[in-house]
């Protein structure tokens, strides 16, 4: 409480003396403003008083300057003299004609003899008039005729004929005698005389007589029509005088001053008044008021608002007072009326207005006669310039004091005060430091948002580390934080956070991208509505969660995984069973009916057949799964090696054509450019890609289909890498887009009714793309159902440092014939062949090659090889090359290029004298193999096909395998090949089997690898480290289920000599005891 | 483009050939008199009546030579450079008509019998600066000035001015009580600045004379200099309104005619062919007082461009053009040809045409005021869009009223060198 009270007091106090000194000031000033306004407004009725009383003599000083005329013209005409003297004294005083009425102050009249300025000092100095019972008018003096007489109007100056009908030259015009005209005429005209000088002195612009038919005359005898405001009946019947406005025939308005007179005649017009006139200007003038800055406006107007005259400098434009005052002012029709009512009735009166911008203070006074008023519009500003002035000197004293009294007690409050709030500061500034310490060191930010205006009244600094944005900018714009969010910008609807209890709070788990690291982290926002200081803020927390996050994310992926993992186990296990059990179906159903019908050799083929399909479908898709989940679990690894891609597309030609022959298929392996053709890789795994395109290409397409393998060299982006592309193109079935997505996925089949008839394990594509994926290419597929598909493969190889030297017989080839009637071919064999050196005449047909080939034999310039493709149109190869022969004799190397088996026209060739054959696609460096035993002059047997037959004739095998049903089988086999075989059980008996062997005993070591007491690995190790004579030479050969490169590999590093996959294929054992058997031949 | 026949005669031709076919056209009696002039003003109703009444009453023939207006000038003064001089030539009084050669070609009218029978103004208008009646006036005539919203002055109490004074007086209370008090569209109109100068050449012939012969400029000329300074303070004060300079022709019927402009300088036939009235207000709540435009203190009244015909003095038919124009001076076929035709009176006799009331009303006071355009037709060099150029350039505060009357100059002497004329 005492706190809360000390915290009050200088405040309560402060809003005390604030009060107090406004209260002061209110009072002050209302009474200073009334006071001074009502000063101000008496010091306007004041003058315009004056102005109005002196207006009110002017009126009748005119109107007894003209009744006195009238007296005078009566008494002229009554005495009969006619005559009149001049009015005008010597002294500037006009003459007295007895009327008390006109006895005016001399001083009321200007030197000059104009109409005095109301406001000059010709004012007594009360303020008033000055008496008009002065004798100034005293006409009875020395301003009558020099002999005394009043003027004669019948007096002889007159016309001669005495009807005064001359006409009166104008003052200013000037005869032509030396006389001035106007002194003739005054000599002429004594009543003209008087009234000039009367002008002279009084000032007015004209002077008339009036007759009663509305016509005036003025002194030249111009005649002309007045109006005097339709008042005539009042001037000639009520014989009153009247001041009235008139416009003359120039179109200017003046002011006329009308006297009934009695009834005279001059210049034969006869006149029952007089009238003089005076210009707007000149009357302007004598209403005219200095004061307010000559902002002051003065008008002269009748009861009905009419105006008479005005000082408007300029004219007057204003018709009717009251009529612009309807129009123009704020004014009400209420106090319209009473307005009126007032100049009705003769009241005087003040009121306030505004026209336009401006604020007009209207003050009327009657003026005594007609009911004219004296009206006068003053801006309010004018008037209030003085209160205006004390208001200011008023405010800044009262300020002053305030300030004094203020500092002399407030003053201590303050600083008792000011010290407790720099405590209270400091005590803030030490809690902020602290506060920013932390946040700077813990990553959660802190925000405080104003709920209506979602201005930032905090927010830590740390928040630039946290979520690398600039502080300000955060400040400056919240959504900038939003803005970080992972997945775009995050937006709190209004209406959510305004659904938030207030003291309350809820939360969001937000993910934000740091903006310049790009990490991304996981913060929980939570926000709090609170009511602080009587406002609504939102204290937000965000609470980094990244760990939480990624341990339950790691949690979930973890969970996902083994989910996947059973679900793939399941699926594995569903499609292993169903695909597994569906060949075993067929081998064990077949061989129930095989038992049943052994008696019968056509059936017992028949189902031997389909046993024997079966079986290979089911070693097929074992060695698929197999190599799948080798892959798959990651510990498949590249067999790295130098190899031939020529040698690898014969191979694939080899292994292809026959599928492709069988279903009637054209395959065209076609090379493209100059590819590089020694190549570093995993030959094998590429042969495993490729065959696997190309023979689900063949599978997949129907007969007599078209099966396009095409390969070629990317630009090389490095020297030491070659980028093939391996496109495998068919017009087959092909496969919907939707499959097309999943293709690569392991056990994906497209089922339709064709596939359906299709062998096929799901596996290869999968293991293809993985294969792809492990040697760092790209697969790439287009397909369309009922069109085809392509297969791209791009794969990067290194290329081997050093080329191998030309041989010799390279040197012997300069020139030489191609006939193709692929035109793309023809050009390839020039680019493989550009570095060779080798001059390359090409023709397109059978024909053209002969007729070349013999041009170039009668020139004595033969060709020194001459290629020619098999199938031309018109004449083939063969025929081509018989007709050569025929021509220039045998001397030139004929070869016959194909990509078909050319087993069936080998015999027909040789007669024909063809020399080699070269398959398709061409390469230099087959071509020099093919071509150096020609240059050799050893004559290559050309039947190579025949290598391995009877190889296995007489051969001994020591076999090592543990499992008695495969030594059975194999021994069978071996037996069916003419060879015969001992058996070891496991590895130490092989070993011991071969160490007590004579030398020469065993031909070549079938080898098991997993066996008992000692597997293969082992036991070959231990053979070729023995001490037998052929322990270094004897061939073994793995003959294993292991089939992956990597037992390969293992078999190699044992010191084996080659590998045969289980189950054994006796063409697969043939070619390699072929082969071991050479080496052996020639090693020795 | 030289049209033998305007069109409206044709059907005119075609039955005279038809119902005197082989009378008069072989009658050596019968005269065919040449006329020359615009193609749009020889087409003018009361134009082609004339013709119309004379041909029928004389058996006379009139072979029309008009020529397309913008072409006019050049193919007419090509027509007297080779001779073709017509028998009678329709042109206004203005410093175009100096091409032709006017005391060496046209026949002075002076003593005909029809010279009473003209108005003040049209005669004043025709006449050159010897005294000299050059043509016929024969045309509409209208009388330019300050028409005002009488309706809405009354409304207000207020008075029209009789003085400059006073007009600046009721410009600065109708702008203080809230209104425009003018009209003023400087956006695409230019003959404003004119009426502001005819009197300082009008009153001055001798400042006109010397002007034309270069050896004064307006510079040199204190009126002139007056006149743009009122114009600019006139802008400055409000009197225009906020948006005159995007103000044009098209604004100046609906500013008056809803009371957003109390005032407008203007001509009283624009009220009968352009003022809408469809508005508050019609154009029975307009009257007419002089312009004040600081050149004049009571203010002045432009009467109209009146087009003359004008007689070929050398021509061989030279009665029989004057016989033509006798007849048309004639009050029975003038009264024919102008029948119904807004137009104050060229001839004291019109009594057929309909005459404003605005103007009726006003008749002393443009009898007092009225002076004969003068600056637009009688200043060598002078072009209203040149004058509205150098204006438009001191409304927009790029220079001051001696800047703006000098670019006037400017404009002047280009544009009198272009001409390459002198008076004759």
């Amino acid at each position: 409480m005492k706190k809360w009270f000390r915290k009050l007091l200088p405040l309560f106090l402060m809003c005390s003396v604030g009060i107090a000194a406004v209260l002061i000031g209110v009072t002050y000033f209302d009474f200073i403003s009334r006071r001074i306004y009502n000063d101000s407004t008496g010091h306007l009725e004041e003058i315009y008083g004056q102005v109005n009383r002196s207006f009110g003599s002017f009126i009748k000083t005119n109107w007894g300057l003209l009744e006195s005329w009238g007296d005078y013209f009566s008494l002229a005409e009554q005495s009969g003299s006619g005559s009149f003297s001049s009015a005008s004294a010597p002294d500037g005083k006009t003459s007295d004609p007895d009327d008390e009425t006109l006895d005016l102050d001399s001083e009321t009249l200007n030197s000059d003899g104009k109409i005095p300025d109301l406001n000059d000092e010709t004012l007594n100095s009360d303020g008033r008039t000055p008496d008009p019972d002065d004798e100034t008018l005293d006409l009875d003096s020395e301003t009558l005729n020099p002999d005394g007489k009043i003027p004669d109007l019948n007096d002889e100056t007159l016309n001669p004929d005495g009807a005064g009908a001359v006409s009166d030259p104008s003052p200013d015009e000037e005869t032509d005698g030396s006389v001035p005209a106007r002194a003739q005429s005054e000599e002429a005209d004594p009543i003209s005389a008087f009234i000039r000088a009367e002008q002279d002195y009084w000032g007015f612009s004209e002077f008339y007589f009036l007759s009663e038919d509305e016509i005036c005359m003025t002194l030249s005898g111009q005649k002309s029509r007045m109006k005097l405001g339709g008042a005539w009946s009042n001037l000639i019947s009520e014989k009153e005088p009247l001041m009235a406005s008139e416009t003359i025939s120039t179109g200017h308005e003046v002011i006329v001053f009308a006297s009934p007179v009695p009834h005279g005649e001059y210049k034969g017009f006869g006149f029952d008044a007089i009238a003089v006139s005076y210009t707007n200007a000149d009357m302007a003038d004598s209403l005219n008021v200095d004061a307010f800055s000559g902002k002051a406006k003065c008008f002269v107007i009748h009861d009905d608002g009419t105006v008479l005259l005005s000082t408007q400098t300029g004219g007057n434009v204003f018709d009717n007072y009251l009529v612009y005052l309807k129009a123009a002012s704020d004014l009400e029709e209420e106090q319209l009326n009473r307005l009126r009512s007032d100049w009705q009735s003769g009241t005087s009166g003040l009121l306030q207005c505004r026209i336009g911008e401006v604020s007009l203070c209207i003050l009327y006074q009657p003026v005594g006669y007609q009911n004219y008023i004296l009206l006068s519009a003053v801006p309010q500003d004018i008037i209030s310039a003085g209160f205006l002035s004390v208001q200011k000197t008023t405010i800044s004293v009262l300020i002053v004091i305030f300030l004094l009294v203020g500092t002399l007690i407030v003053g201590p409050i303050i600083l008792r005060s000011r010290k407790m709030s720099l405590e209270s500061r400091r005590e803030l500034q030490y809690r902020e430091l602290m506060f920013n310490v932390l946040s700077n060191n813990v990553d959660d930010i802190f925000l405080m948002l104003d709920a209506d205006s979602h201005s930032v009244n905090y927010l830590s600094p740390n928040t630039e580390r946290l979520l690398g944005i600039p502080l300000q900018a955060a400040r400056d714009d919240i959504r900038v934080i939003g803005r970080c969010a992972a997945d775009g910008d995050i937006v709190i609807p209004k209406k959510d956070l305004e659904a938030i209890p207030l003291q309350s709070s809820r939360y969001w788990e937000c993910e934000y991208v740091h903006q310049k690291t790009g990490e991304r982290r996981w913060y929980r926002m939570t926000i709090y509505r609170m009511k602080i200081q009587k406002a609504i803020k939102y204290v937000i927390v965000l609470s980094d969660r990244t760990e939480e996050q990624q341990m339950n994310q790691k949690l979930q992926e973890a969970l996902t995984a083994a989910r996947s993992a059973n679900e793939a186990k399941s699926n594995f296990l569903s499609n292993m069973s169903h695909d597994i059990r569906t060949p075993m179906n067929a081998i064990v159903g077949f061989s129930v009916l095989l038992e049943k019908d052994a008696d019968r050799p056509d059936k017992v083929r028949e189902y031997i057949h389909k046993i024997a399909a079966s079986s290979h479908h089911l070693l097929s898709l074992i060695n698929d799964v197999l190599d799948m989940s080798k892959i798959e679990s990651g510990k498949t690894s590249l067999n790295v090696d130098r190899f031939s891609l020529p040698e690898l597309l014969d191979d694939l030609s080899i292994i292809l054509m026959p599928q492709a022959k069988a279903k009637s298929q054209s395959l065209e392996i076609y090379v493209q450019g100059a590819p590089s053709e020694q190549l570093i890789g995993d030959r094998l795994r590429l042969n495993q890609i490729l065959i696997n395109l190309l023979s689900n290409a063949i599978k997949y397409t129907p007969d007599g289909g078209q099966i396009r393998f095409q390969v070629s060299e990317l630009p090389q982006v490095s020297h030491q890498y070659a980028r093939l592309r391996f496109v495998v193109q068919d017009n087959g079935i092909g496969m919907s887009e939707e499959f097309q997505k999943h293709i690569f996925s392991p056990f994906s089949r497209e089922i339709s009714s064709v596939t359906n008839k299709i062998q096929g394990t799901g596996l290869g594509m999968a293991i293809t793309k993985n294969l792809v994926d492990l040697m760092g290419g790209i697969i790439k597929v287009q397909s369309a159902p009922g069109v085809g598909s392509t297969f791209t493969v791009e794969l990067s190889f290194v290329l081997p440092e050093q080329e191998e030297p030309d041989p010799w017989y390279r040197q012997k080839v300069t020139r030489m014939l191609v006939a193709d009637d692929d035109e793309d071919i023809c050009l390839d064999i020039q680019e493989m062949m550009r570095d060779s050196g080798v001059d390359i005449s090409c023709v397109t047909d059978g024909m053209a090659a002969v007729e070349a080939a013999v041009q170039a034999h009668h020139c004595k310039k033969d060709f020194h090889v001459i290629l020619l493709d098999w199938k031309m149109p018109g004449m083939d190869g063969v025929e081509a090359a018989r007709r050569i022969r025929e021509q220039i004799g045998a001397d030139v190397p004929i070869l016959v290029l194909t990509s078909y088996d050319w087993a069936d026209i080998e015999e027909e060739a040789r007669e024909a004298g063809i020399s080699a054959f070269m398959p398709k696609p061409f390469f230099a460096s087959v071509f020099w193999q093919t071509i150096a035993p020609l240059f050799l002059d050893h004559v290559e047997q050309m039947n190579c096909g025949d290598a391995e037959d009877g190889v296995m004739e007489g051969r001994l095998f020591l076999v090592a395998e543990d499992n008695e049903l495969n030594a059975e089988i194999l021994t069978e086999i071996l037996d069916m090949e003419g060879a015969g075989c001992e058996l070891a059980v496991n590895g130490l008996e092989a070993v011991k089997m071969f160490e007590n062997s004579e030398p020469g005993h065993y031909d070549m070591i079938l080898m098991d690898v997993q066996m008992p007491v000692m597997n293969g690995y082992e036991a070959t190790r231990q053979i070729r480290a023995c001490s037998h004579p052929e322990a270094k030479t004897i061939p073994i050969v793995a003959m294993t289920a292991n089939t992956f490169a990597e037992d390969v590999r293992n078999a190699l590093d044992a010191g084996m000599d080659g590998h045969l996959a289980k189950p054994i294929d006796m063409d697969a054992v043939r070619e390699t005891v072929s082969r071991l058997m050479t080496q052996k031949g020639e090693d020795k | 483009m030289r049209k033998r026949k305007v069109p409206a005669l044709l059907l005119l031709a075609a039955v005279f050939f038809l119902t005197a076919c082989g009378g008069k056209s072989g009658d050596p009696n019968h005269t065919v008199l040449t006329i020359m002039g615009r193609s749009s003003d020889l087409e003018k109703s009361y134009m082609t009546s004339i013709f119309e009444q004379y041909e029928k009453a004389s058996g006379n023939s009139l072979d029309v030579i008009s020529f397309k207006d913008d072409e006019f000038e050049e193919r007419a003064s090509e027509e007297f450079r080779t001779g073709n001089v017509p028998d009678l030539f329709l042109h206004f009084h203005n410093t175009d008509l100096n091409r032709f050669n006017v005391s060496a070609n046209f026949y002075y009218m002076n003593d005909e019998s029809w010279v009473s029978d003209l108005t003040d103004g049209s005669r004043a208008y025709c006449t050159d600066k010897e005294g000299n009646l050059l043509g016929l006036p024969f045309w509409e005539n209208s009388i330019s000035g300050c028409y005002y919203n009488k309706t809405l002055l009354d409304s207000l109490g207020l008075k029209p001015a009789s003085s400059q004074a006073e007009f600046d007086v009721l410009c600065q209370v109708l702008a203080d009580t809230g209104y425009t008090p003018i009209c003023w569209p400087a956006k695409d109109c230019t003959w404003m600045f004119q009426f502001g100068l005819d009197p300082v050449f009008a009153d001055n012939p001798e400042l006109l004379e010397q002007l034309n012969r270069q050896e004064i400029s307006y510079s040199d000329i204190p009126a002139v200099t007056d006149m743009a300074q009122w114009v600019a303070d006139a802008a400055a004060k409000g009197w225009f309104g906020s948006d005159f300079l995007e103000t044009g022709w098209s604004d100046i019927s609906p500013l008056l005619g809803s009371g957003g402009a109390v005032m407008t300088f203007i001509w009283d036939t624009w009220f009968y062919t352009d003022f809408s009235g469809d508005n508050n207000y019609s154009v029975d709540d307009f009257a007419l007082m002089p312009v004040f435009m600081n050149t004049a203190d009571e203010g002045t009244y432009e009467g109209g461009n009146l087009n003359m015909m004008m007689v070929n003095k050398n021509s061989g038919q030279l009665d029989a053009a004057l016989d033509f124009l006798s007849f048309c001076a004639s009050g029975e076929h003038y009264n024919t040809a102008f029948d119904g035709i807004s137009t104050l009176n060229c001839f004291k006799g019109q009594t057929t045409n309909i005459q404003s009331p605005m103007v009726t009303n006003a008749a002393e006071s443009i009898k007092a005021h009225e002076r004969v355009s003068t600056a637009a037709s009688r200043i060598i060099g002078y072009s209203a869009d040149d004058v509205a150029s150098a204006f438009g350039d001191l409304l927009r505060g790029k220079t001051d009223a001696a800047g703006c009357v000098r670019l006037m100059d400017d404009y002047r002497i280009e544009d009198s060198e272009k001409q390459n004329t002198t008076e004759q």
